[in-house]
């Protein structure tokens, strides 16, 4: 297992399988928050293509403790330096740009017809374009810099 | 900000090093060291100084503003 790092092109090396233990921990504690709403009954709606709330959680703690496992394989030695973090954080400022855009056009098309989709969907798909939104403007950056 | 005087390719070249060798010398991606000499990037004061301590110059000889 390769278990080290370099972070920010500095020499500092992190100790790979500590940032482990914090990924499989909060997996882990997503799991059983899974696992006691579905035995207390806690949100017993559809939620998110599942039939309740734990249910969804369970899931998606599984998918990041497989998803955690499976980065110990494919994760290499990589280098941070300025430059990759001067187009992280120029991407990172558009993509905050990008949000308020998004705000402001959602408040004028839910003036015009109010929005009624559930927050839950609401939120997963702002989330979703954000990733995108985040993903491309990084690889346009990329280009600039 | 842009530099007036970038000599970072001529230095490079002078010292017969790969664009590769270099960055490896001086811890960044050979991105950076592309980017630096295209004039994209203007390096950190830390970089610069790595650079002129592997070339054993001035900071002034190799970038001025």
């Amino acid at each position: 297992m390769n278990n080290i790092r370099y972070v920010k092109g500095d020499n500092m090396i992190k100790d790979y399988t500590k940032i482990l233990i914090y990924k499989l921990s909060f997996s882990v504690l997503v799991v059983i928050t899974g696992v006691i709403f579905t035995i207390l009954n806690i949100g017993r709606t559809d939620f998110l293509g599942f039939n309740s709330v734990g249910r969804w959680l369970i899931y998606i703690g599984v998918l990041m403790i497989a998803v955690s496992f499976m980065a110990i394989g494919f994760k290499k030695k990589r280098k941070i330096d300025e430059r990759m973090k001067k187009i992280a954080s120029e991407s990172a400022r558009w993509t905050f740009v990008s949000i308020i855009l998004f705000a402001f056009i959602i408040m004028i098309i839910d003036g015009i017809k109010p929005i009624t989709i559930p927050y839950y969907l609401f939120m997963s798909y702002l989330i979703c374009g954000l990733l995108i939104i985040h993903i491309v403007l990084y690889k346009i950056v990329l280009r600039m810099y | 900000m842009t530099l007036s005087k970038n000599k970072l390719k001529e230095f490079r070249e002078q010292h017969s090093l790969s664009q590769e060798a270099l960055a490896e010398k001086a811890e960044v991606t050979r991105q950076t060291i592309i980017s630096i000499e295209k004039g994209k990037c203007v390096p950190s004061l830390e970089l610069a100084l790595k650079l002129s301590k592997i070339f054993k110059c001035k900071v002034e000889n190799l970038f001025q503003i």
